[in-house]
């Protein structure tokens, strides 16, 4: 059974004040009434507020964030390291180990180069500068839309706290996500969903609902989950028994009362409440129109992978394209599982399946729509992984070898929404240790994606405990070399 | 972050230093006149200097706009300024520099060399600086002063000391104050206000029709005096608190420390002085001969976040928690933002970096609160106390001590005299072994995971895994029965080509091992779940230390594995307490927790039932070739009596029943909270240069900051001095800062409307007399917090009508002149609080371990090893008060969360107070608001019965709102009963689906079925009023 969308009351487009002149001078309570029952007009009430202007023109409206929760073993998928691989077996130089922090490391290890057999050759790719292994063959053939950053580095290596820093600039609990900051600065284009959305496949990342979280913002601002199983947003649809039609005559008694109140109290947050709840009604229809990919053509879901019904990492990303059509303006896919400490080279092959097709899928899509201009796709990762092996030394199988956290250089990339196309930037040093050329902090690159969304990030600011906060703290660089 | 501080250090001094103006031409004077501190160094300070080192900012922690702050250590960690001595300055060091990185200013002309000569002399003769025109002190550092009450004057309201300030700026804004709220609304707005529950309908009318003059004061004092004062109370403070039952971080296990809570509810309850319930957070263990109740109130500090995530560093751990430690109470007893000082001095207020380290001194001294597991694996540890076992454990403990006696006894007569039911035990199993058991495998009717794996069902029933590959995961198996009685179960864990290494297991080609940590099994009828028993675990192969009973045991911490028995099939199988005969329509639901991580899961799982007569199913095959022997003798006589011996049914039921009964008194272990010790040997503390804990600075000891009232000197240097200072009733700060979180809390927002920061960048005070005669009023009233939360609510302004004229809304649209009554929504556990309440689902019962009510599936999914389960309440605790839902920081309860409320991971001040379609969402959606009501409807058909449809209407509001509704609204209420009541007339089955959402404490009350679905929703639309979430 279809829900009817209530005729009327944009209640948010009559602002408070209006509204309640409207009360005060005694039409009110008749109007509202009138409205409620009345006339079409123009949607109501969004998320966290209507759209806001950027600080310059922006590039990208939207960002498709994908987090691969645990650290993907960058080295072996795209910082291309032929001496590494030469010098496989060998103890590390002592400067990889002497007084570093490893967060599982106790002895100096010996170094670990990616396999020389096909499956995990790299290929340039791109302007050539660019490297991706061929566990990656279907984001090999994207790789001309990407900006691949060779040089990002952290300050943290342990996976929560480091997660914190790459996603909050702060590297403990209570500071606003960049998703948050995000849909703060610049407000939602869809007023029938939130601004800044969350998906997830596997395990919750180790910084829990932190990483979408709001902190010191407004909670307006947080990630909204939306889940595979169950109710996509919590609490969506109906109890049993309930039908859309009986769900409709109690929001309308609920308005009715709730505008009586309004009539005579004058209290402009009920009729806030009044459209939140035409708001909620109007996302009983719209989340799961949204989160039902069963409308998309066979050629789609055979581009994506995708299969309707299941959890998986391709639903994601079809869902965030899905979102993003609708105006979404930050959507956020946490994916698990890459945290290989041992056997990394029998672990990678399976991830890279789960990734490689839908999100090369997505940055096709997203062009064909015309939205590729316009949204930037992110991959990333809390850090990188060490070019030393964990759990040999140099005696184990290659197969059991894995790779520690690694704070000093690690790769991500960008796609679309004003970053250069097939482009690499940043260098490490020969054995893939160090940052040798055009270093980006992962302050930097949070710096860098405010820029593409038109957001100044010393300017997106909010004031709290008598200061004025950013996402960057004090720090942050704008990589002017990657914009396009 | 280096390169930025430096990068921004250097350009201020550049600013400060840039586009230098000749001064006097000292040069060519042979003897220098004497510097003129006036005359030449202030101006060439002011011009050049201050835009990044004045009044108004301090770059680099260096402040020259006084002689005590220029002379003060900067961010480097020594001061740039030594006088008599200019060679050891920075400030000339680096006003002479020519190096890019260093010189100040740090770009444009450099100083001329006669500037950095009357720089030279001023201060290798001593940096003479007048102290002529000291700026004023921050108002909120001076200590408050009780000032005149105004006069009372016409238009107003009251005689209330706080009403006599309140109108004197209500005329000055040209605001009327609102009429007194009626009696209703009145006594809903105090009840809601100070116990966070609403008045019965009967209170209610009590109150309307209470004619004395001191019926309101009466009414209050009656709220003050309930227990449920405590627990409203308590809310607050726990957010101040980050009150939480679990570590935070990757594993986000859950720890004990509800005691602490308790302690909070009982000391607001009891009226426990304010400065002495800081003393025991702070340092009740310190306090001579310290009672266990004020060692349990230091669990204050102990629930900062912990990280356990393997790799962790436990001294960065350890110096992250202090920071909580030291910034939290910089916030909650201060009201101050001291952690901007942990890298650098307070770019606005008077605190510096060596502040910030002297006070982290106090709370340098409590051990480590991780241990070490094995390698780089860390868990949750530091000081945890016994409690007392509760009273109803120490008596269950004495019955099973008493049961346990008698059992043993019971267990010798039966050794004894075991030889005279041989022969019986010998019929029954030759009975047992014509009807021979076997194992019948099960068909899968569904298969649900929480790791967001693929899965197939194979046509042998087995289910086979891919795609994701979880750390950890719970498989839950729906199993159809065999139709016939079942005694057991095997569970078998296969080898498919598909999976790593073929498998059994999914995380490793080599070592295809899994652990199964827990298996439970329940028996589905209708929608009930009943959990089954399984006893005698067995397996063809358990690794060792990983047995298989392990997977039976209620332990999460053991499982069943089988290393290094990899690359082949595994079974186990276990017995069922009691045989099943369920009905076709029922199912078996197999749970398998898998917590081990790293993806050591089972890849192919298959069950079996047990079915035919079991009772032989034990015996070995000897035996069993011996009982179907026509004739035993010799030989076999002998084994069968040796084995009977051993087997002896009741001897076996006697030994099981002991053996639970020890495991039972084992695990009645006191409850532990957390609780704050100081070592033996305290620490030495550095500064930490820009925070880092592993570049230590200059040692520090010790000390109060110095912009405050300065510590006895006799105090000790621990915790308990601190605390006691913070006390004092020279500190000018924490009665300032409590009274305005606790006006917040009352009126909506505070006489400061940055509860969180009283420093210079706060909001001023809009009512600054006032605050400070409330400091003062609650420090010479014996810090009663009773006795100031009644003050405010008897204050005219409270009691005011919330109406909002056209012209308020105008002129004070945030209500910050008070002309009209306190309105805002409610926090979110009193939302819920307030549903169960008017539903009659509320249990009372206080204190304990917290809850688990109703949440969605899914919601708390592993994030590490150990994962805690949620597992809803079926009983009471599915209805108490939300502060005893155990608060799990990864993922706190979701409805709450829709209604603001934090992680609880840090510190939270104020909550913010939001209005969203998910609140929308949750009131009518949330199955714990659908029990509430279809509790609601039920209530109001037994509470109003006979009664018309409007009679009922009436009083149904009446519970949810407290006054009495007009006609227009009857009209709503009934319109839409009657719709509801056609329709459900038409859908029986629509009816009985909703309830069957009934509460499962509700007794299954006889009503009418439609009637009941179609006063549901009249229920429904009520509790999702505005007017039922907002006082």
């Amino acid at each position: 059974m279809t829900r009817r969308p209530l005729a009327a009351a944009d209640l948010q487009a009559i602002t408070r004040r209006h509204l309640f002149q409207e009360v005060g001078s005694g039409i009110g309570a008749a109007a509202l009434l009138s409205l409620l029952d009345g006339e079409p007009a123009a949607c109501a009430a969004g998320q966290s507020s209507t759209t806001r202007k950027p600080h310059f023109p922006a590039r990208a409206k939207h960002v498709i964030y994908v987090h691969l929760v645990g650290a993907p073993s960058h080295l072996d998928l795209f910082d291309y390291k032929p001496e590494l691989q030469k010098r496989n077996g060998q103890l590390c130089p002592d400067e990889f180990f002497q007084g570093k922090q490893l967060a599982f490391i106790r002895s100096q290890p010996t170094l670990l180069g990616s396999p020389t057999d096909q499956k995990f050759q790299f290929q340039h790719v791109g302007d050539s500068s660019v490297t991706i292994s061929n566990l990656l063959p279907n984001l090999q053939q994207q790789a001309h839309e990407m900006t691949v950053i060779r040089s990002l580095h952290t300050d943290q290596f342990n996976h929560a706290p480091a997660q914190m820093y790459l996603l909050s600039g702060f590297p403990r609990f209570g500071r606003p996500s960049i998703g948050s900051w995000v849909n703060y600065g610049l407000g939602s284009d869809n007023e029938n969903l939130p601004g800044f959305v969350v998906m997830i496949t596997g395990q919750v990342l180790g910084a829990g609902n932190s990483a979408w979280g709001s902190g010191f913002l407004p909670t307006v601002y947080q990630g909204i989950e939306f889940r595979s199983q169950g109710d996509p947003v919590l609490f969506l649809s109906d109890p049993p028994g309930v039908e859309p039609a009986a769900r409709r005559q109690v929001v309308d008694a609920v308005n009715r009362l709730n505008a009586q109140r309004l009539a005579d109290l004058g209290d402009p947050e009920i009729a806030t409440r009044i459209s939140q709840y035409e708001m909620a009604y109007r996302m009983q229809t719209s989340v799961p129109e949204l989160m039902d990919i069963r409308s998309e053509p066979e050629h789609i879901h055979k581009l994506y992978g995708t299969q309707p019904g299941k959890t998986s990492f391709a639903n994601n990303c079809l869902l965030a394209r899905r979102l993003v059509e609708r105006g979404v303006r930050f959507v956020q896919l946490f994916d698990q599982g890459w945290d290989m400490h041992g056997s990394v080279f029998s672990g990678l092959p399976n991830k890279c399946r789960q990734v490689d097709q839908p999100l090369a899928a997505l940055i096709q899509d997203l062009r064909q729509r015309g939205l590729l201009d316009e949204t930037l796709v992110v991959w990333s990762a809390e850090f990188g992984r060490t070019p030393m092996a964990q759990g040999t030394n140099g005696e184990g199988a290659s197969q059991r070898a894995g790779r520690d956290h690694h704070k000093e250089a690690y790769t991500v990339w960008m796609a679309g929404g004003g970053v250069k196309r097939g482009f690499a930037y940043g260098k490490t040093d020969e054995l893939g240790y160090a940052v040798v050329e055009d270093p980006m902090h992962v302050h930097d690159l949070n710096a860098t994606i405010l820029h593409l969304l038109g957001m100044d990030h010393e300017r997106l600011t909010f004031k709290f405990q008598g200061r004025q906060y950013r996402l960057t703290d004090i720090h942050g660089v704008v990589a002017e070399k990657i914009l396009a | 972050m280096r390169r930025s501080c430096l990068k921004w250090a250097i350009h201020l001094f550049a600013v400060a230093f840039c586009s230098v103006v000749a001064c006097a031409a000292l040069a060519a004077d042979p003897a220098p006149p004497e510097v003129d501190f006036e005359r030449d160094i202030q101006p060439l300070l002011a011009k050049h200097c201050y835009e990044c080192h004045g009044p108004e900012a301090r770059e680099g922690g260096l402040r020259l706009s006084n002689r005590r702050e220029a002379l003060l250590p900067a961010d480097s960690g020594d001061p740039v300024i030594v006088p008599g001595d200019a060679e050891a300055s920075s400030l000339l060091a680096r006003a002479m520099s020519r190096d890019e990185d260093e010189q100040m200013p740090p770009d444009g002309p450099r100083l001329a060399d006669e500037q950095v000569a009357v720089l030279r002399r001023w201060i290798a003769t001593g940096a003479a600086w007048p102290e002529g025109e000291a700026p004023p002190v921050h108002w909120a550092y001076v200590r408050p002063r009780r000032a005149e009450l105004p006069a009372a004057g016409e238009g107003t309201t009251g005689d209330h000391p706080i009403d006599r300030f309140l109108d004197a700026r209500l005329a000055a804004a040209g605001l009327r104050p609102t009429e007194r709220a009626d009696r209703a609304r009145l006594i809903r707005r105090a009840s809601l206000t100070l116990i966070g529950l609403p008045p019965s309908v009967e209170e209610v009318e009590a109150f309307v029709h209470d004619q004395r003059p001191d019926a309101y004061e009466r009414l209050v004092d009656r709220l003050l005096a309930s227990e449920r004062y405590g627990e409203r109370w308590a809310r607050p403070w726990l957010d101040l608190a980050r009150y939480a039952d679990s570590n935070g971080f990757q594993a986000d296990q859950i720890r004990e420390s509800w005691a602490y809570r308790d302690w909070v509810i009982a000391a607001m309850n009891d009226d426990m002085p304010f400065d002495r319930f800081v003393v025991e957070q702070l340092a009740g263990d310190l306090l001579p001969n310290a009672t266990l109740e004020q060692r349990v109130a230091t669990g204050f500090h102990r629930t900062v976040t912990c990280n356990v995530e393997a790799g962790v560093h436990p001294e960065q751990n350890r110096t992250d928690q202090i920071f909580d430690r030291v910034n939290t109470t910089g916030t909650v007893f201060l009201g101050t933002t001291i952690e901007c000082c942990q890298c650098h001095n307070h770019k606005y207020d008077p605190f510096t970096q060596r502040d910030y380290y002297q006070l982290f001194a106090y709370f340098n001294n409590t051990p480590l609160e991780v241990k070490n597991k094995s390698g780089v694996t860390w868990d949750f540890y530091g000081p945890t106390m016994d409690l007392p076992l509760a009273a109803e454990q120490e008596q269950r403990r004495a019955q099973w001590q008493a049961e346990l006696t008698s059992l043993r006894s019971r267990r010798n007569e039966v050794a004894a005299q075991s030889g005279a039911d041989r022969a019986a035990w010998e019929s029954e199993m030759r009975v047992a072994l014509a009807d021979p058991p076997a194992w019948r495998v099960l068909e899968v009717e569904q298969f649900e995971s929480t790791g967001g794996e693929d899965h197939t069902i194979l046509d042998d029933q087995s289910v086979l895994l891919d795609g994701t590959l979880p750390d950890t995961t719970v498989y839950t198996i729906t199993l159809r029965l065999p139709g016939e009685k079942v005694s057991g179960l095997k569970l078998e864990a296969l080898t498919h080509e598909s999976l790593p290494g073929k498998g059994p297991g999914r995380g490793d080609e080599e070592r295809t091992n899994f652990v199964l940590h827990e298996l439970e099994v329940g028996l589905r009828r209708h929608d009930a779940i009943e959990p089954l028993t399984l006893t005698q675990a067995q397996a063809d192969f358990s690794q060792d230390r990983w047995d298989v009973a392990g997977a039976i045991d209620g332990d999460r911490a053991t499982g069943w594995a089988i290393a290094p028995q990899f690359h082949k099939p595994h079974w186990s199988s276990f017995r069922l307490s009691a045989p099943l005969d369920a009905a076709a329509d029922a199912r078996l639901i197999a749970t398998l927790d898998q917590n081990y991580g790293r993806g050591r899961v089972l890849g192919r799982v298959r069950f079996s039932a047990l079915v035919g007569n079991a009772a032989a199913a034990d015996l070995p095959e000897e035996i069993v070739a011996i009982l179907r022997k026509k004739q035993v003798k010799g030989k076999d006589e002998k084994k069968l009596q040796a084995f009977f011996a051993r087997a002896n049914p009741e001897l076996t039921k006697l030994d099981e029943r002991i053996a639970e009964i020890e495991k039972q008194i084992a695990r009645l272990q006191a409850p532990t909270t957390l609780v704050m010790v100081e070592m033996d040997q305290p620490r030495e503390t550095h500064i930490l240069m820009r925070g880092d804990y592993l570049n230590p600075g200059k040692q520090v000891n010790c000390v109060t900051p110095a912009t405050l009232p300065p510590i006895d000197p006799a105090a000790p240097k621990n915790r308990l001095g601190l605390a006691r200072w913070l006390v004092a009733p020279e500190n000018p700060l924490l009665a300032r800062v409590t009274v305005n979180r606790w006006w917040a809390e009352i009126f909506g927002q505070g006489i400061v409307a940055t509860l969180e920061d009283f420093g210079t960048q706060c909001e001023p005070p809009t009512h600054p007399e006032l605050l400070d005669w409330l400091a003062v009023e609650l420090i010479e009233n014996g810090w009663s917090m009773k006795q100031m939360h009644r003050l405010m609510v008897t204050s005219a302004a409270f009691q005011r009508s919330a109406r909002v004229t056209p012209e308020m809304l105008e002129r004070d649209p945030t209500n910050q002149w008070y002309a009209r009554g306190p309105r805002f929504r409610l926090p979110a556990e009193a939302i819920r609080d307030n549903a169960l309440a008017i539903s009659g689902l509320l249990s009372e019962k206080m204190g304990g371990p917290p809850i688990m009510p109703f949440q969605p599936d899914g919601i708390w999914r592993a994030v590490g090893r150990n994962a805690p389960k949620w597992v809803a309440a079926k009983d009471e605790n599915r209805y108490r008060r939300g502060i005893y839902v155990v608060w799990r920081r990864a993922a706190p309860y979701p409805s709450f969360v829709n209604f603001d409320a934090p992680d609880r991971a840090a510190c939270v001040v104020a909550r913010p107070r939001t209005n969203t379609p998910l609140q929308a969402l949750t009131l009518l959606n949330d199955p714990a608001y659908t029990e509430a009501g279809l509790a609601l409807a039920q209530r109001v058909l037994r509470d109003r019965s006979p009664a018309s449809v409007r009679e009922r209407a009436e009083y149904a509001m009446r519970l949810c709102v407290a006054r009495r509704p007009s006609a227009e609204e009857i009209d709503t209420l009934v319109a839409l009963y009657e719709s509801q009541h056609e329709r459900m007339k038409n859908e029986p089955a629509a009816a009985q689906a909703l309830l069957d959402r009934r509460a499962p404490t509700q007794a299954a009350a006889d009503f009418e079925r439609v009637e009941l679905a179609a006063w549901f929703y009249v229920a429904n639309a009520l509790l999702n009023l505005d007017e039922t979430i907002t006082p």
